[in-house]
């Protein structure tokens, strides 16, 4: 009906490797964009952009991140938060010793540090593989988060130990800080992520995706064909660590306003795991998907009973909500194993041959 | 898509819907945290809050005459939850009462621009204290400096002089708030300030931390604990025999359940603290007539005996006084959050004022200004007897011209950190 693909002729190769070869699928891409880009910033309110639309945006940049690393090209990482704080710290240091610089620079060159820092705690996934894996980049996770604790410079010898994010301008106009509206925070958000999303289609799509998909499946078979296992598990630490040390600076300077070392602690890289799995590993779209159910569902929930004059206390609230998330994120894994993204494209395809399935 | 939009018109119906206006009462919201590692410690001063702000509206009719809707946001001691609490509420509060540092410390630039007063009584940045910069914070009636300045004055600087001090904190903003002032102080008496820090994961088993106290032997230790750090820490020194009358606690460490584990062999553990529960206090009558019998109330009776329930109405009744000063300032009832922010100001707490509260002794008089946000009352020095914490001092006063240079000092650098920061320049 609404995915009749009849009349849609494919007349060269290039027509047919589109990125959307289903013209369908192009339309509701303008339209969610025409919603992110218009319709969201005119609507939203304060408490919008700071509790749904910044921090979906942010965690699924995260999950995007790992999602290259663990889905793509299969190493299983639990130090995404280790990750995303380097790159927070690294922005904060950089903005601080060069207050001149664009934030939007530092924000996208502190992935720089994270790509850095991530490939040479990537080193060890040329040698072990799996669980063993894990357990390495969990001494990442710890390692990193000691440091943020103990290396007073990092956050400039604050007596918190904690970092606070100064107020920043661009053209103008402040983007990051207290002074900064909602608004100009989710635009830089959305600008970021929405490149960035663009980089990882396209990365995964070409010659690096197929790569890192080769070595996922069977990497001895993938070294057999030629295929440099090193590069491409160090490309995907670094590729990965990049856009999560964005993500990590995003986290910090467009949403948070401060930040102590032990946010960055394993719950956050558990939450972001559960984002890219619950989302579906190996996919772009799983990562949004993922995120609005674990980031922005808890959310709307809480505000339900208030909003539906239900009069409960707040803690009571909190306590149905994480038993409600739970029981979603059994229920959604139980329909589809692998995760939201195959679920959304079991639909597509169901509705594509509606109302003649075979 | 579908779920896209659907999620946000629920959102965006959440969100009108969530901050609609309420028409002839006072939202005061309190971000409580009832769930989560802290709620131990949560639950009592929570209870507390809430039972007097309800007393107030069964008995008087709020304050002035409107109703006082002191509803909860529970956070979890989640700094992430605290964030999405005060953009939940901020729109129609009066107040915000956010009850942990690192939510305090995130949400204070932002109140500086919205322009809403942050009340955080006893915890929070101590140079908040500082009026002149932190326009729009509170943490009255003392701030931590003033609980460690307080607890060195107890022990006294002829104890201290040469001797060494282990400093057992959380390693967490919170636990690292006295360093400043202990530091500068080791420096003026010339004692050893040895800092030894609990990560949020070790809270449970310290014996690392008492292993290094055992080898290192201190004189005396000073704790900046919270939440399940408390507890494990006193059994540590229970274990390892450390003398507990030379432990001393900030008043957040100073909890009856925690004390309670351990029973008598508690004996003489201290606790500074500028509230002190007064069981025969005619407002705990009051409390008991209109909201404990009308069910109203989350208590029970051995908790409302506590430490943390009487303080959690000192807090509760800090902020009514705002809110009284600012009805009589302004003339109206239906104060805005400025009012407030006056009647927060300009609170004067006198022992008459206490009397007529029937709260005598449950915390020591202050005074606020425009300058001074703190109040400065002083304290108690409190000693777990076996069973209960009693008072063992004289109201103990923090040393004023230590810690105020040290404020000014501290808030400067962090207006410039933060430029452009609004400072107050009516006040001198």
């Amino acid at each position: 009906m609404l995915y009749r693909t009849a009349g849609q002729f494919k007349t060269s190769y290039e027509a047919d490797q589109a990125l959307f070869p289903v013209r369908q699928d192009a339309i509701l891409l303008g339209v969610i964009l025409a919603f992110a880009w218009v319709i969201f910033p005119l609507t939203a309110s304060e408490f919008t952009f700071q509790t749904l639309l910044i921090p979906i945006l942010i965690y699924a940049l995260a999950a995007m991140g790992l999602n290259i690393l663990t889905g793509y090209a299969g190493q299983l990482s639990l130090g995404t938060a280790a990750f995303m704080g380097v790159g927070a710290y690294a922005c904060y240091k950089m903005v601080t010793i060069m207050p001149w610089m664009n934030p939007v620079v530092a924000i996208m060159l502190s992935g720089v540090f994270s790509a850095g820092v991530g490939v040479a705690f990537g080193i060890p996934s040329l040698r072990i593989k799996g669980f063993y894996l894990a357990i390495a980049t969990l001494a990442a996770q710890f390692f990193l988060v000691w440091l943020f604790e103990k290396w007073a410079w990092l956050y400039n010898y604050n007596a918190s130990g904690a970092i606070q994010v100064p107020n920043l301008e661009m053209f103008g106009v402040y983007v990051a800080g207290p002074q900064a509206d909602s608004m100009v925070q989710y635009y830089v958000v959305l600008a970021i992520v929405s490149v960035m999303t663009m980089l990882c289609i396209n990365l995964t799509r070409g010659n690096l995706g197929r790569t890192w998909k080769a070595t996922r499946d069977v990497d001895i078979a993938a070294e057999l064909i030629g295929i440099n296992l090193m590069k491409s598990k160090l490309t995907a630490f670094m590729v990965s660590s990049y856009v999560v040390g964005v993500a990590g600076a995003l986290f910090v300077f467009m949403w948070r306003g401060a930040a102590e070392p032990n946010l960055f602690d394993i719950p956050l890289s558990f939450r972001i795991l559960f984002i890219a799995i619950i989302g579906g590993l190996g996919s772009i779209l799983g990562n949004y998907l993922g995120a609005i159910l674990i980031v922005g569902l808890p959310v709307v929930l809480g505000t339900l009973p208030a909003a539906l004059g239900i009069p409960i206390a707040s803690s009571t609230v909190e306590h149905i909500n994480v038993m409600m998330v739970g029981g979603l994120i059994v229920f959604f894994l139980i329909i589809e194993p692998h995760g939201l993204a195959q679920l959304w494209r079991l639909i597509r395809e169901k509705l594509i041959i509606w109302p003649f399935p075979h | 898509m579908r779920h896209l939009t659907r999620l946000a018109a629920v959102a965006a119906l959440g969100a009108v819907m969530g901050t609609g206006v309420v028409a002839q009462e006072l939202f005061a919201p309190n971000l409580s945290y009832r769930t989560g590692p802290f709620a131990a410690t949560g639950i009592p001063l929570m209870n507390g809050q809430r039972d007097y702000m309800n007393m107030l509206n069964a008995r008087d009719g709020g304050i002035g005459g409107v109703k006082i809707n002191f509803e909860e946001c529970e956070t979890g001691y989640s700094t992430e939850k605290g964030v999405e609490c005060y953009e939940k509420t901020k729109g129609q509060a009066i107040v915000t009462q956010p009850w942990s540092t690192g939510i305090t410390l995130q949400v204070l630039p932002k109140t500086n621009v919205d322009e809403i007063p942050i009340l955080a009584p006893g915890y929070g940045f101590s140079p908040m204290a500082d009026g002149k910069v932190f326009q729009w914070a509170f943490n009255t009636p003392a701030s931590y400096w003033d609980a460690a300045s307080m607890m060195l004055r107890y022990i006294g600087d002829e104890n201290l002089k040469g001797k060494k001090v282990a400093f057992l904190h959380l390693d967490h903003p919170f636990g690292k708030e006295p360093l400043p002032l202990l530091e500068k102080k080791a420096a003026d008496i010339g004692f050893e300030l040895l800092p030894i820090p609990v990560g949020l994961k070790e809270m449970q088993n310290q014996s690392a931390q008492w292993l290094q106290i055992r080898r290192e032997r201190p004189d005396y230790v000073i704790m900046w604990g919270w939440g399940a750090m408390n507890a494990g820490a006193i059994t540590e020194a229970v274990k390892t025999r450390f003398p507990m009358d030379k432990m001393i606690g900030v008043w957040w460490s100073g909890h009856d359940a925690d004390l309670k584990i351990v029973g008598a062999d508690g004996k003489g553990y201290k606790s500074i603290s500028f509230s002190y529960p007064v069981l025969d206090a005619p407002v705990m009558a009051d409390i008991k007539k209109y909201v404990v019998d009308a069910g109203d109330s989350l208590s029970n009776e051995e908790e409302m005996q506590g430490v943390f329930y009487s303080r959690g109405l000192v807090i509760s009744m800090i902020l009514a006084e705002g809110i009284k000063a600012a009805q009589a300032h302004t003339g109206k009832a239906e104060i805005s959050a400025s009012d407030l922010r006056w009647g927060l100001e300009n609170l004067n707490v006198t022992d008459a004022v206490l009397a007529d509260l029937g709260m005598t002794g449950m915390v020591p008089p202050f005074q606020t200004t425009c300058a001074n946000h703190t109040g400065h009352s002083g304290g108690w020095m409190l000693e777990w007897d076996g069973e209960k914490f009693v008072k063992v001092s004289d109201l103990l006063q923090a040393e004023a011209e230590v810690i105020q240079p040290l404020e000014a000092a501290t808030a400067a650098e962090y207006a410039t950190a933060n430029a452009p920061w609004a400072v107050s320049e009516t006040c001198n």
